[in-house]
């Protein structure tokens, strides 16, 4: 069996998400179960922009996984999306 | 802006068990006719009653000298206004006094005025001038002895340096590691060779390299409060801090053109900005997720930039920094405490400012702090300028 692929991740840290909630997002290494933290590939990035879509109903912090980009995400929404992708 | 900077700063350590000290250093600048006026004034004893009589005569010493007034008579103004010691029945306080105006030929003039202080010293390069100095006799009613003003007026070329002390400097390590203390060739000698070791080395570093090494010939238990200044003729080292997008997004490749073209140290501050410069000028941007705080998002990673930050929340915490003078030192290793480095190491500071609104700035829900750019700006503008004397300036896109 071939080697699993990380999950890529990505963490907004732009002003607005890091004000309302994306500073505790960074502190993954200590929330987040290490067999999942070992299966992600977690880095920062500039802005999402997805505070900047006036129609959304999501509010930040933005968190990308793989693709999808996620909304409103705290510690314990990241903890259990992460589980669900590297479970997948 | 100028072609030519004089880099000013000083460092300073109280005598053992004293919270306040008796050597004082005022620093101005008069940006209508380029003029720079520094003093350090050593007041008698030490603690507080020290301190009095050197701000007293610090104070003075810099007003008089921005006054047209014949220096020698501001001597004897200051000499009769000090009060007068309870135990030794003298008013007394050294002072050297340098004033020095910006020439058209990109020169230096200084006037220095000594009183009592161990001589300055004036290096070219890393090589030690004498010169001639004037002495002016005081006779004054009622002094203790004669007082001997020494008045020298000196021309500095670019990469010289002028170095004034307390008397804590030279006597350092009196009685103990020297016999008569570091002296004036010691201090000279280090100087030197800190020169030569670092030929750029800046007024801040070296100050504090002179101070500690004199700390420590008084084996970390200062005898008496030492203080050391430096001045440092040179070219200016140039920063530009580009925040914001543009207003309009023809603009970007503008933009980033005025980014390549400026020589000196490039900031970019604001997600959206370094996103811009990474995507027109093709190169990646990358988090570094080893640098933030509770405070600040973390700093990013760009070839050809010296450092990109988050935009106001770091601008934000940089300007309270600045305003209130914060030792870097004891800062958390964020993108704060580099951008305040860079700040520190630069003498001319432009600011590009982005005019276009974000409107995910606009969330009554987010601190108050995030507030309109161009304040924000100002705010850093003047406190780079009053508190540490650097020359900004700003345009808008």
């Amino acid at each position: 069996m071939g080697k699993k692929e990380k999950v890529h991740v990505q963490i907004c840290v732009g002003t607005a998400c890091f004000v309302q909630g994306g500073a505790d997002l960074l502190l993954y290494n200590e929330f987040l179960d290490p067999a999942v933290l070992g299966g992600c590939e977690i880095e920062g990035v500039s802005c999402i922009g997805g505070c900047k879509e006036a129609q959304s109903k999501d509010r930040p912090p933005y968190v990308r996984i793989g693709e999808k980009v996620y909304g409103n995400v705290n510690q314990e929404m990241l903890c259990k999306l992460l589980a669900e992708a590297t479970r997948a | 802006m100028n072609d030519l900077f004089i880099d000013v700063d000083y460092a300073q350590i109280y005598k053992d068990g004293q919270k306040i000290g008796g050597d004082v250093f005022l620093l101005s600048r008069n940006p209508e006719n380029n003029q720079i006026v520094c003093t350090l004034s050593d007041g008698l004893g030490s603690g507080v009653k020290a301190n009095v009589l050197a701000s007293l005569t610090a104070r003075m010493a810099h007003k008089l000298s921005f006054s047209p007034m014949d220096l020698t008579h501001s001597a004897r103004i200051i000499m009769n206004t000090l009060p007068v010691c309870k135990e030794r029945k003298i008013s007394y306080a050294t002072f050297t006094i340098a004033d020095l105006r910006v020439l058209p030929s990109d020169q230096v003039a200084m006037n220095l005025v000594e009183y009592d202080n161990p001589g300055a010293l004036v290096f070219q390069g890393s090589r030690s001038l004498q010169w001639d100095v004037e002495h002016i006799d005081l006779q004054r009613d009622g002094a203790f002895k004669k007082e001997v003003l020494g008045h020298s007026m000196l021309t500095l070329p670019i990469g010289s340096r002028l170095v004034i002390f307390s008397d804590g400097v030279t006597q350092a390590g009196m009685g103990k590691s020297l016999p008569l203390g570091w002296r004036l060739d010691g201090v000279r000698e280090f100087t030197r060779t800190q020169i030569e070791a670092n030929p750029d080395i800046s007024s801040h570093d070296l100050a504090q390299a002179i101070v500690c090494r004199a700390h420590s010939l008084d084996r970390l238990s200062a005898k008496d409060d030492i203080t050391c200044m430096v001045v440092y003729v040179r070219r200016p080292r140039r920063t530009l801090v580009v925040t914001g997008p543009p207003f309009i997004k023809e603009h970007d490749g503008q933009l980033v053109q005025k980014i390549k073209d400026f020589e000196g140290r490039k900031i970019v501050s604001g997600g959206t900005t370094a996103q811009i410069v990474s995507r027109l000028m093709q190169k990646p941007l990358k988090v570094d997720m080893s640098c933030w705080s509770a405070q600040v998002p973390p700093c990013s990673m760009m070839e050809g930039i010296d450092l990109v930050t988050e935009g106001m929340l770091t601008l934000s915490k940089v300007a309270t920094a600045l305003e209130q003078k914060k030792p870097v030192r004891s800062m958390t290793n964020d993108a704060v405490k580099k951008f305040i480095q860079v700040m520190q190491e630069s003498d001319q500071v432009h600011f590009i400012v982005g005019t276009k609104i974000n409107e995910a700035h606009q969330d009554p829900s987010i601190p108050v702090e995030i507030g309109i750019r161009r304040n924000l700006i100002g705010r850093l503008r003047r406190a780079l300028e009053d508190v540490y004397l650097k020359e900004t300036s700003q345009e808008y896109i």
